[in-house]
This record gives structure tokens, C-alpha cells and sequence, in this order.
């Protein structure tokens, strides 16, 4: 019984770790974003502007085999950006589930998709049944989750965390809030590493967690830790850039220069989301 | 007089809750001085040139700089603001918190474009800080994941860039390998040459010597207690163990060089 319970926390502990492994790896590692790969050469801004317009055409069109395509057209950019397919895949799948799965659930139903029936079954005295359209449906959804997750996934791979930051105020975002996003990025890092290391800290102090409510406590009492040091840290942030100056409205540099290239590639973007546009049309 | 800078007269300073960590200090720093403000742990240094920075400010007496009283609505006037930002720069303690832009670059950038610099002018600014500090090749890099001695020449450049005419370092070698803490003494002892006031919070004893031709030493009663060129404060190794700057002091025994160095 016991050693059930400590398997289970060991389980939930690793888990936990892993889960802020990948979010510090996500949100911080450049290591594909400084690969000399063909995304990676073009200006961020143009680039960002290329995928917006694919994701707006993932998400408009309606035929699944149309979208599929540009699924296909992912990976060769992805290719030719010198990014491994195997790692491609499970960035993306690890976010496809979570995104579709709750959305996708209730269409399958002749609830909410009236049509004819695929098949039928009895689950504790309730009728469901998965009908044609619902089907489709279901399946159209999961190709444009699909598709929209490896967009954002490629772009983000590809560009530098500063670079897409800079992006975001280059398309009008105010700067105070890019300031504030890319705080936040930081304090997550932070954020991420504090609970890193305090579960390696009670980990030496405690040893086996013998006591479940002694490890409780423990970690309760470091989160708040934490959050004051947090907190503390964001006023003494604001004297820092006080002290250099800031009275309300940061005012930072501008960069980036587009070349032929760039706009080559986006004329490229422009046309090929209009052919799937057109083909969607027809079809 | 034109040229006394920072004038204190028994400033006392307490955080919120009630934790004093100033009890009536006074100071008067002048024109191309080179200040040194040491004391253990927790006896007010940080503190002390946070006030000077006009970040914080004091709940009883005064701190004058360029002979205007520093008050908390002194800084509402954008302009008044920037030309008091413009004359003083604070190298804070902790590097991560000064360092908060998503690259090196923008963070060297921050201060001169606050401050209205030019953007032509700031970019050139940056590539000289950066030859002098020796950090070209990292200006592209996330500040928070350098390492520490990267972190504190770039939380240096930060300042060094807005080029102003006094410089305040919160122990800028703490926690530094020897190479990276010449590279940091040689910068203050040539920024002072070039006429720049230097006021620098620390407890390494091993380098007043050289950064500072005054010392100011501050007591666990939170107020300056010593106020003597650095060989005097040196020479005095009672006064040092008293107050808790022995272990520095042995330190500054092993090696034998500096002990020729600062010891007669
Ligand atoms: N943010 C804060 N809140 C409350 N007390 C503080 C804070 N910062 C410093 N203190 C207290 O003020 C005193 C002086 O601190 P500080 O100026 O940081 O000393 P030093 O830099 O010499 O180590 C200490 O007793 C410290 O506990
Ligand atoms: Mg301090």
C-alpha cells in the first residue's frame, strides 16, 4: 500500500520535472533557431507574416485533403530547415491531444451532429451513436489541430525567442506589453528552475520522503517562498530600469532588414495559400 | 561648491515592516573621487547607494546631488529624471535583476534610447562598450543564461553605455574568478582616470587599495564608523576583526603579494 503510494508520487514527481524540462526547453532552447537552415535565413518579420497567412488557411479551409497538403508542406520546410522529423513530431503531438481531444469529443455525437449513423453503441443505458458527418468532421478538426500546431511549432523552432518578441512589437503590439511578455518568459525560467531545485533540495534534506505530510509542507512552504522572491524580484527589476532611465513607456531598439529573398518567400506564401483557397472553392 | 556631488546629511532609511538599514549617515562625495564603502553583510551598503541612485529615499534628513534635494516628486519631471539618469549609473548587485531585455544587445541599448540617444548613436555605442568589456560575441545571447562573470561585464556595459559621470558598483567582483575581477578593477581605476566618480559597495579587502582613496566603513549599528584612506583602514586589524571583516582580512593574509601590496 505504501509502496504503491510512493510509486505513485515517484511517478507524479518525475513527471513534474519532465513537464518543466520541456517547458525550459520549449520557451528557451535556440538550438534549431541557430542551425543555418532555409527558415532560419529569412527576416523574422516576413517569416512570422508567411505563417500567419498559412494558419489562417488552415483554419478557413474545409476540405481535410487541402489542408493535409500544407501538413506535407510543413515537413519539407522542416527538412530544409535542418530540423530532425523525429523531433518535429513529438513537439507537435504533444500538443495535438490536449487541443483536440476536448473539442473534438462532443461533434462526434448525433447530439450535436445530427446525420446518418456510422455505428451505434450502449454505454450504461445511454445511445450514442457516431454518425457520417460527425466523422468527418472529426476528422477535418484533428488535420487542421494538426496542421496549426506544427505551424506555430516550425516558427517558433526556427526563431529566436528575443527575435519573435521583436516580431510582435514590429506588428503593432504595444511595447509595454512585449516588454511584460518577455518578463514572463523569464520569471517562468525562473519560476521553472526555483521548483528544480527545491525538489532536489528536499530530496538531500529529507531523503526517502518518509513523512508524506512532512514533504507536503516542505513544498508548500517553499512555493511561497518563491512567489515573495518573485515578487520582491519584479520591484527591484523596476528600480533596475528606473535607474537607467525608464519613465513609463520603454522605448527599444529597431532591427531586422529584408531582403529579396524574404519577399520572394512571402510572395510564394501569398500564392500558394490562395491556390488552396481556389482548389477549396472547386473541390 | 560645484563640485561636491552627493551631500548626506544623517539619512535614515528603514524597509517596510520596519527593518532600519540606515541610521544616520553622513557623506559628502566630490567631483573624481574614488569612494569605497565597505561593512559585513547586511549593514546598509546596498542600501546606501540605492538612495545615491535616487531609487529609494530617505524617511528622515537629506541626500543633495549636483546640489539639488533628491525627493520622491523631484523625479515626476520626465526631464529632471533623465538628466540626473544621464549623470549617474548603478551597477546593481544582483545581475540578474539589472539584466531584463530578451538579448544582450537590447539590454546594452535600454539605457541610451531611454534617455534619448539617437538610434544611430546608441548602435554605435553598443559595438565600443562591447570591445571594451570583451563581449561582442555574446550580444546576441540571452542575458539570464550567461555565466556569472559574463552577466556582470554586460550589466556593466549596460551602464557604461549611458557613459555617465558617476558610477555606482554594488560588489562588483563577488563570486568572480580572478581574471574577470582585474578586467573589473582595471575599468574603475581607467573610468576614474578619465575624471569619473567612483562609488563602490564591497567587501574584498584585497581591492580598496586600489579602487578607492577614501573608505567609508559601515558598522552592524547600520552608520558609517570609520571614514579613512584605505591603508589606515588596512593597517587597523583589531578595528577589522571587531566588525566582522576578519575573514576578508585573512584572506587578504594568503596572498602574499597583496599583502606587500597594502601593508607596509
Ligand atoms: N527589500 C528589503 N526588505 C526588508 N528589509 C531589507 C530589504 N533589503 C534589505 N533589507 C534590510 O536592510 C538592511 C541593509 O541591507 P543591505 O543594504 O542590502 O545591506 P548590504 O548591501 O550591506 O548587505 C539589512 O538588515 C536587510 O535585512
Ligand atoms: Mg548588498
Amino acid at each position: 500500500m505504501s509502496n504503491a503510494l510512493n510509486k505513485k508520487r515517484n511517478f507524479i514527481e518525475r513527471s513534474i520535472l519532465s513537464a518543466l524540462a520541456f517547458l525550459k526547453d520549449a520557451t528557451l532552447s535556440e538550438e534549431y533557431a541557430n542551425r543555418k537552415g532555409f527558415l532560419q535565413s529569412l527576416d523574422p518579420r516576413l517569416k512570422t507574416v508567411s505563417f500567419l497567412a498559412f494558419l489562417v488557411t488552415a483554419i478557413s479551409l474545409k476540405s481535410a485533403v487541402l489542408i493535409g497538403s500544407l501538413y506535407g508542406f510543413c515537413f519539407i520546410l522542416a527538412i530544409f530547415s535542418r530540423i530532425p522529423v523525429r523531433h518535429f513530431l513529438i513537439r507537435t503531438l504533444l500538443f495535438i491531444p490536449l487541443f483536440s481531444l476536448f473539442m473534438v469529443l462532443p461533434t462526434l455525437f448525433s447530439i450535436v451532429t445530427p446525420g446518418e449513423p456510422v455505428c451505434s453503441f450502449h454505454v450504461l443505458g445511454l445511445n450514442g451513436i457516431i454518425t457520417r458527418p460527425g466523422l468527418d468532421g472529426a476528422v477535418l478538426f484533428v488535420v487542421r489541430i494538426a496542421t496549426s500546431v506544427s505551424l506555430v511549432v516550425l516558427l517558433s523552432l526556427t526563431t529566436r525567442h528575443s527575435e519573435l518578441l521583436k516580431v510582435l512589437r514590429v506588428l503593432g503590439v504595444p511595447q509595454l506589453f512585449v516588454l511584460t511578455v518577455s518578463m514572463c518568459f523569464r520569471y517562468l525560467y525562473l519560476f521553472a528552475t526555483m521548483v528544480e531545485n527545491i525538489f532536489t533540495a528536499i530530496k538531500s534534506r529529507v531523503g526517502v520522503v518518509s513523512h508524506h505530510r512532512h514533504g507536503q509542507n516542505v513544498v508548500a512552504w517553499n512555493l511561497a517562498n518563491t512567489w515573495n522572491r518573485t515578487t520582491q524580484m519584479s520591484e527591484e527589476v523596476y528600480m533596475a530600469m528606473l535607474s537607467r532611465g525608464y519613465t513609463g513607456e520603454p522605448r527599444l531598439l529597431k532591427v531586422f532588414h529584408a531582403t529579396l529573398k524574404d519577399w520572394v518567400w512571402l510572395c510564394c506564401a501569398v500564392i500558394i495559400c490562395a491556390g488552396l483557397f481556389y482548389r477549396g472553392q472547386i473541390l | 561648491m560645484s563640485d561636491i556631488i552627493f551631500e548626506l546629511q544623517d539619512v535614515h532609511y528603514s524597509y517596510p515592516g520596519k527593518f532600519p538599514a540606515l541610521c544616520g549617515v553622513d557623506m559628502t562625495i566630490r567631483s573624481g573621487e574614488k569612494i569605497a564603502v565597505i561593512g559585513a553583510n547586511g549593514t546598509g551598503k546596498s542600501t546606501l547607494l540605492q538612495l545615491l541612485d535616487g531609487l529609494i529615499f530617505p524617511h528622515h534628513g537629506q541626500v543633495r546631488a549636483f546640489g539639488e534635494l533628491l525627493r520622491e516628486n523631484s523625479q515626476v519631471d520626465e526631464n529632471a529624471a533623465h538628466r540626473f539618469r544621464r549623470r549617474v549609473g548603478l551597477v546593481f548587485q544582483n545581475a540578474d535583476i539589472q539584466l531584463f531585455c530578451p538579448s544582450v544587445r537590447e539590454d546594452i541599448a535600454f539605457g541610451p534610447l531611454q534617455l534619448g540617444v539617437a538610434e544611430e548613436e546608441v548602435r554605435r555605442r553598443i559595438l565600443e562598450v562591447a570591445q571594451v568589456l570583451d563581449i561582442r560575441h555574446l550580444l546576441e545571447r540571452v542575458p539570464h543564461q550567461l555565466s556569472i562573470g559574463e552577466k556582470r561585464r554586460v550589466a556593466i556595459a549596460s551602464v557604461l553605455a549611458i557613459d555617465p559621470d558617476v558610477y555606482l558598483f554594488d560588489e562588483p567582483t563577488a563570486g568572480l574568478d580572478p581574471l574577470t575581477v582585474r578586467h573589473i578593477i582595471d575599468f574603475i581605476v581607467n573610468a576614474n582616470q578619465r575624471g569619473k566618480t567612483i562609488i563602490t559597495a564591497t567587501h574584498d579587502l584585497h581591492i580598496i587599495g586600489e579602487i578607492a582613496d577614501m573608505v567609508y566603513v559601515f558598522g552592524q549599528n547600520k552608520r558609517i564608523i570609520m571614514g579613512e584612506p584605505p591603508d589606515s583602514v588596512l593597517n587597523d586589524r583589531s578595528f577589522l576583526e571587531i566588525n566582522n571583516l576578519v575573514h576578508i582580512h585573512r584572506h587578504h593574509h594568503d596572498g602574499r603579494e597583496h599583502v606587500h601590496q597594502h601593508l607596509p
